[in-house]
């Protein structure tokens, strides 16, 4: 994959709605439409429902998926293809991948877990019709429209005479042209599960040889003709703007002051919250523009972003703040009636826990930081066109960012994703887009504009802060009959004004709600702290903070019962799943019986994005301030799984990811400034930290559910109810170990 | 200042301003190998890593002029169609996931292996940061090498 795409098709043909169109330029191009993410993310999209997929069968014999989203790591490029493969009936050597151009008309973001599940259904329509065109193709030339006396594998049709069994062949590469002009068959044959060759097959993923050979291009990577390199400096103090533009240093080609792209929280879209240098290389870039003498104003705001003003203003909150209740919801009652009820519940239940957690602001700290290319065309002196390539998760987003800058009609921008290393939620945020169109625009040059770690670190757009109240209730045999349940965190959809305040913002309680445990008479509710440090979408978003909460709580009521962990857990789960995915753990976990000493089991489960996952730890403590986690068994339900090798890496990935956080991640703020800046105070794990995972895949239906993002949730509290049972300690607040640090290696 | 450096076999005359100028971006952004990337810049993640004359080292913080008259190699030139045992192991046990950590990762086991080291006595040297969490699958490519 190179930031040279192929053009998407020239000329369209409409069939339905949501539909196909073929196409004949060069062979058969079929259009289709993924959709985006999940439902907040279609609604915030301008346009979402055009095609942004196609499958093109080259008269070259060539098969090729192109699709508009991201691969950040997570296998959706390879899964998407071999979903198509299958129903197109080719071999997996035959296919391949292209990142699709994306088309200003089209809307694909990548998020929420979504590529394959979302894509599972239309994919498979798209290359059964593909196959079936071009087998209308072979019946045009054998003069026998018999559907039954053909067939397909390889990327060859064959016709069987039903009398002589005389065979014809034709190769895919030579009905392509034909097939592009066929009636699209009105009734598609699916082929039976049973029978896939591909889909549930452990292949090789396509884009794993580029990343071992340094040939995979992602967005840092993109070079331009003649192009030049900025580096960025933000205001240090979150929300503060540019006083006066400095004045050029010597050795830079441009001081470009850069506006905010959207407001979140005290930063405010179109101020000058930042200050790029252009130079002839990225470090010299960087050098003049930390060179700089800049002035800042201050907000007064900026002063409340401070990590122990943010605590007291939730604890304060969590009493007296408006709560919005998320569970019931159907209907929603007044806060005050169901508070009753719980309270009576409470009243009447034999033993009670109470207990408050607080969950930290995280940042993503991607591999690879925030970047982006841009190459703008000017016809006198006026911007005509303009090229973008970006590791972005929301490429869609990407065209109307840049047509609102250059003043260039989004049909064209064109926007090329590159590959992403590593997207987490980050990027789909507009912020460093913006800014490299910004320069672009300023130096009339194709530009690359690269953040430092030190930026990337402290001016993220956190994972929110949270403070949660949760009570709990048993009857005398250990039965949850009464549930509170109280979330004070920061609000990403109210941030970003997609939803009104006063509404339910679902990431907020997004882990607590809908939870597959008989909790008696509960309430759920989720209460805005309002601070001003910007916030965004993070690796499982609400479920990171509220699964911690949630099965932390269910290990304090199942000790509080003197019920073991598991049993306890099975007795109050309800969903079928759920109870299966823990059986499975209970056994692929039967090490935690015969532990050595020094060593203690925890378990967790829950569900996100469709997909269960539970993981039991074993731990040992080497010394005090640091924790071994020596090996997790983990059971996954994602419903099918289209490639189990993929899903295997997610959940290892997924748990060292989710140890990170549990172990040492922690935002701080002091007085508008960040705290931390690189992974020297933003610790995450080496190799020698890593436990030895196994994973087991539970097939539950016919359908994938998410895998990018489920492993995540349930790694902090299994890991608090391992230490707790080491300890003694149960540890509510994280980090483990905040003000964590890294050597140098 | 002009300089020539030997990266990959071939010889590239470089123009800096600098001469504490870091390697990885004369090779990146003045040479255009892009393979090896920049993740901290301070010596700590070790994505920048390449071997200098045979050691391993962090181009992040290594003076441009220090890499003169030496030879130099990045991923791309580690071996022709991903022939290298170390890449080999990757792809058979499709170890990347996002990826971008993986040619530090690479050149740093490549590195061991020309000192001597085998299979587990790699590890070691590559206590790089993966934010996509492959270790277990590094453990076991490395296994066997
Ligand atoms: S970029 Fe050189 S060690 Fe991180
Ligand atoms: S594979 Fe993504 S950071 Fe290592």
């Amino acid at each position: 994959m190179t930031p040279q795409s192929p053009q998407a098709p020239a000329q369209k043909m409409e069939i339905g709605r949501r539909g196909f169109l073929a196409t004949a330029a060069g062979g058969l191009s079929l259009g289709f439409f993924m959709p985006p993410a999940n439902r907040v993310m279609q609604a915030a999209s301008p346009i979402y429902e055009q095609l942004n997929a196609y499958v093109r069968v080259g008269t070259d014999g060539s098969i090729a998926l192109a699709f508009g989203g991201a691969e950040m790591g997570q296998g959706a490029m390879s899964g998407l293809a071999q979903i198509l493969a299958e129903e197109l009936m080719v071999d997996w050597s035959q296919i391949s991948v292209q990142q699709a151009l994306v088309d200003p008309v089209v809307s694909y973001i990548t998020g929420g877990s979504s590529a394959v599940s979302n894509g599972y259904a239309p994919l498979r329509l798209a290359g059964a019709t593909v196959r079936e065109l071009l087998i209308a193709a072979a019946m045009v030339l054998q003069r026998d429209s018999k559907r039954a006396n053909y067939s397909a594998a390889s990327a060859v049709v064959t016709y069987t005479n039903p009398t002589t069994h005389a065979i014809a062949t034709w190769t895919y590469g030579s009905l392509a042209v034909l097939a592009a002009s066929q009636p699209v068959p009105a009734n598609i044959p699916l082929t039976d599960p049973s029978k896939f060759r591909l889909i549930g097959q452990p292949v090789q993923r396509v884009d794993i040889p580029s990343k071992t050979d340094g040939s995979a291009i992602y967005g840092i990577d993109v070079r331009i003709p003649g192009m030049v390199f900025a580096s960025v400096v933000h205001c240090p103090t979150i929300g503060g703007t540019l006083a006066s533009t400095p004045v050029k240093p010597p050795g830079a080609i441009a001081v470009v002051p850069c506006t905010a792209s959207d407001s979140r929280g005290v930063v405010a879209a179109g101020s000058v919250n930042a200050v790029a240098v252009v130079a002839t290389d990225t470090w010299t870039a960087r050098n003049l523009v930390k060179g700089l003498s800049l002035k800042w104003n201050l907000p007064p705001s900026s002063a409340n972003i401070d990590s122990a003003q943010i605590l007291a203003l939730a604890q304060q909150l969590v009493t007296t703040g408006t709560p919005i209740v998320a569970e019931p919801n159907n209907p929603t009652p007044p806060a005050a009636v169901i508070e009753a009820q719980v309270a009576s519940a409470m009243a009447g239940a034999k033993k009670t826990v109470d207990a408050t957690y607080t969950l930290p602001y995280l940042a993503h700290s991607t591999m690879e930081v925030m970047n982006c290319s841009v190459n703008i065309t000017f016809t006198n002196g006026t911007a005509s066109s303009c090229e973008v390539w970006a590791p972005s998760q929301a490429a869609a987003w990407v065209a109307g960012t840049a047509s609102a800058i250059t003043g260039v009609n989004p049909n064209l921008v064109t926007v090329h994703t590159t590959f992403l290393g590593g997207g987490l939620g980050r990027k789909i945020e507009q912020d460093y887009i913006s800014q490299a169109v910004q320069v672009a625009m300023a130096v009339k040059k194709p530009v690359k504009l690269t953040w430092f770690r030190e930026e990337d670190i402290a001016h993220d757009q956190y994972r929110p802060f949270a403070l949660v109240h949760a009570t709990g209730g048993l009857d005398a045999s250990g039965n949850i009959v009464a549930w509170f349940y109280r979330n004070v965190s920061p609000s990403i959809l109210l941030q970003r004004g997609w939803i009104n305040p006063g509404d339910l913002d679902s990431s907020g309680p997004d882990g607590a709600v809908g939870l597959g445990y008989a909790l008696g008479t509960h309430v759920v509710e989720w209460v805005p702290l309002p601070a001003g440090i910007p916030v965004g979408f993070w690796r499982s978003v609400g479920n990171s903070i509220n699964a911690f909460v949630v099965e932390s709580m269910i290990d304090e009521l199942a000790l509080a019962a003197g019920i073991d962990p598991f049993t306890f857990r099975y007795n109050a789960l309800t969903d079928p799943r759920a109870r299966a995915v823990l059986t499975a753990a209970d056994a692929l976990s039967s090490w935690r019986h015969s532990l050595p000493k020094g060593h203690a089991w925890g378990v967790a489960i829950s569900q996100s994005f469709g997909t269960w996952v539970c993981e039991v730890m074993d731990v040992s403590q080497l010394a005090k301030g640091s924790l071994q986690v020596n090996r997790v068994a983990c059971v996954v339900d994602c419903g099918m799984a289209i490639n189990p090798d993929s899903v295997q890496a997610q959940m290892q990935g997924g748990i060292a990811h989710g140890l990170n956080a549990a172990l040492w991640g922690q935002m701080t703020f002091t007085a508008g400034k960040a705290n931390q800046s690189n992974f020297s105070n933003y610790r995450v794990m080496r190799i020698g930290e890593m436990p030895q995972i196994t994973v087991q895949l539970v097939t539950s239906s016919g359908t994938p559910s998410g895998i990018g993002e489920p492993a995540v949730p349930p790694c902090a509290p299994a890991l608090a109810n391992a230490y707790a049972k080491l300890t003694g300690t149960r540890v509510r607040s994280l980090p483990f170990f905040p003000g964590a640090v890294m050597g140098g290696l | 200042m002009q300089l020539t450096l030997n990266v990959n076999g071939q010889n590239h005359s470089v123009t800096v301003s600098d001469g504490s100028m870091p390697l990885l971006w004369v090779l990146r952004d003045l040479i255009g190998l892009t393979g090896t990337k920049y993740g901290c810049g301070i010596e700590v993640c070790g994505a920048c890593t390449v071997i200098i004359d045979g050691q391993r080292e962090h181009s992040c913080v290594f003076d441009v002029t220090s890499a003169v008259g030496k030879k130099i190699i990045t991923i791309e030139g580690l071996s022709a169609n991903r022939s290298h045992p170390v890449q080999q192991a990757w792809i058979a046990h499709q170890v990347p996931q996002c990826g971008y950590c993986q040619p530090g990762m690479i050149m740093a086991c490549a590195a061991a292996m020309m000192a001597g080291h085998h299979g587990p006595e790699i590890l070691p040297e590559v206590q790089h940061i993966c934010v996509c969490g492959t270790y277990q699958r590094i453990r076991d490519a490395v296994s066997n090498l």
